[in-house]
């Protein structure tokens, strides 16, 4: 499996996860786990998610990302789950 | 399970901290490519760095994507050419067409700087050595990604100091060639003592012949990850200062180890090793400087800034070995002034001497680096600075090195240009007493005492 971490970052507002996850349904990207928090009207989110079954390059997620990005008006940018395993874990 | 914190700690490294990977630097050895007929050398030469690399930049920058975090740079670093071209080249301009040849395979393969135009000359020079030498000038002239390096010393052979003498001499010449650029050939030399034979950064890059055929060497970066880490302990005590650098440094080097492994993977090249260096670039914040600066100095240079290097560049290395397999090349804290804009800054309103800046050499990985000094410094000067800052590295069994750039037809304030990684800074003055009479003495310095340890 390869998983994929999805991170967002922007003002908080209604229908923001309905719209990433709309994206990742019609790409057949499974979301594995999601976590939250929400700060004096901003959102920062991360959500794993399978990518085995996207079609696409790494490059055409992230393309379309940003696409989602800018209609909900945050930051999205994914990264192999990886990185963060190798900074954070010994 | 990785946490949101952690996330977006990692995110925030990046986004706002220029956390990147700084270089990808892939070692070729050449030794196979040595033959007598210069034409058929060059046709080798090619041939080999061209098939080598040929995926090097395609790879980075998948890797760059697909883990979030750039990679600023991919390079060659190749078998100093002394020893490749010691038979085909009978003349300078012979060794100057290796130049062009490597300059031709660098653009080809898309990498911005190749390592290697070298010669190892610790302890004499041969003929090829000293036609290599003579040919820099020109070969930095006529090509734009090609980097020199000279190693001039070391701790278990002492100090070659015609071959300083010789280097003052280059260094102008350099200067002079390329002074329609503010100099900036210079900037694409360096001297050694003791360097390393895996050192991924440039200018001072070359695949030593101890190494494999090929190999891939990491080089981090992260000063304004740091600085930003730092700023969280603003008042604490040392331990907690230095505690804070090393989990930093951590986890820096961890993105390096992974990008290596990674980028050894997909080209089927080995893994070598990561270097530790923390890298500044001309960006606000990305400083080794605002880092002195965060540790409690009002502008580095100023007192204290030597201790606090030391306090860097240990804790850097403690942290970072702990976080890749292998660690080499310089692995400690890079201190040039023009690229790094804070350091520059220093510089100009005089916190920061070309004096301090050599004692800081004693305590970090490098050398008095990208120094914009006044085209008029004599020869004999240039060349006793490389003998001081030779001898530093010679008695204290570390690499040493110098690169400064006698900037032709301007003098002390006035304002020197590089551009890009490069950077810019006012001219920094030069002790104007003479050493002539030292450095002419020509001959060896002898070994220190410490290093017969057989």
């Amino acid at each position: 499996m390869s998983r994929t971490i999805v991170t967002l970052v922007g003002k908080d507002h209604v229908g923001i996860i309905a719209t990433v996850c709309g994206f990742f349904a019609e790409n057949n990207i499974n979301i594995l786990d999601l976590k939250q928090s929400t700060s004096q009207g901003f959102i920062n989110m991360m959500m794993i998610v399978d990518t085995d079954a996207f079609t696409g390059t790494f490059d055409e997620l992230n393309e379309g990302l940003d696409k989602v990005g800018e209609k909900v008006g945050c930051i999205l940018k994914a990264q192999h789950e990886e990185i963060f395993d190798m900074m954070h874990r010994i | 399970m990785v946490e949101l914190n952690e996330v977006f700690e990692t995110v925030n490294m990046v986004s706002n901290y220029n956390l990147d990977v700084r270089t990808i630097t892939m070692g070729i050895s050449l030794l196979d490519c040595i033959d007598p007929n210069l034409d058929v050398l060059c046709g080798k030469i090619y041939n080999k760095i061209t098939e080598s690399a040929k995926d090097l930049v395609k790879v980075g920058d998948e890797i760059g994507s697909e883990y979030g975090v750039p990679v600023i740079n991919k390079r060659i670093s190749v078998t100093p050419i002394a020893l490749i071209g010691g038979a085909a080249c009978k003349r300078p301009e012979d060794f100057v067409k290796i130049a062009e040849t490597l300059d031709k395979a660098a653009k080809k393969v898309g990498v911005n700087f190749i390592g290697g135009y070298s010669a190892l000359v610790q302890k004499g020079m041969t003929t090829g050595d000293k036609l290599l030498i003579e040919s820099i000038p020109q070969a930095l002239a006529v090509t734009e990604r090609v980097c020199s390096s000279i190693s001039l010393g070391s701790t278990k052979i002492g100090i070659n100091m015609n071959a300083v003498r010789l280097m003052g001499d280059i260094v102008i010449k350099t200067a002079e060639a390329t002074k329609e650029n503010d100099s900036l050939g210079c900037a694409k030399l360096v001297v050694f003592c003791n360097p390393p034979d895996d050192n991924p950064f440039m200018a001072g890059a070359f695949h030593g012949v101890t190494e494999a055929d090929r190999i891939i060497n990491v080089g981090v970066s992260g000063p304004g990850v740091m600085r930003a880490a730092l700023s969280e302990v603003r008042g604490a005590d040392f331990e907690t200062m230095c505690e804070t650098i090393k989990k930093t440094a951590f986890k820096v080097t961890r993105v390096g180890q992974l990008f290596a492994k990674e980028a050894s993977r997909r080209l089927g090249v080995p893994f070598g090793i990561v270097d530790l260096s923390l890298a500044p670039t001309p960006a606000v914040g990305d400083s080794i400087a605002d880092i002195i600066h965060e540790m409690g100095m009002e502008y580095a240079g100023a007192p204290g800034t030597t201790a606090a290097l030391a306090i860097l560049n240990d804790q850097v290395k403690k942290g970072g070995v702990m976080a890749s397999s292998y660690v080499g090349g310089l692995s400690g804290a890079f201190i040039p002034v023009t690229e790094d804009s804070s350091m520059a800054k220093a510089a100009e309103i005089g916190a920061l001497s070309l004096e301090k800046l050599e004692a800081m050499t004693c305590v970090c990985s490098v050398g008095l680096d990208m120094i914009a000094i006044p085209g008029s410094t004599p020869a004999t000067t240039i060349a006793g600075i490389i003998a001081d800052e030779m001898a530093i590295g010679m008695v204290n069994q570390k690499t040493t090195a110098v690169r400064l750039i006698p900037v032709i037809g301007k003098d002390v304030g006035d304002f020197a240009e590089f551009g890009g990684l490069l950077g810019e800074a006012k001219i920094m003055p030069v002790n104007k007493y003479g050493c002539a009479d030292f450095v002419n003495r020509g001959g060896r310095i002898p070994a220190p005492i410490h290093s017969f340890k057989n």
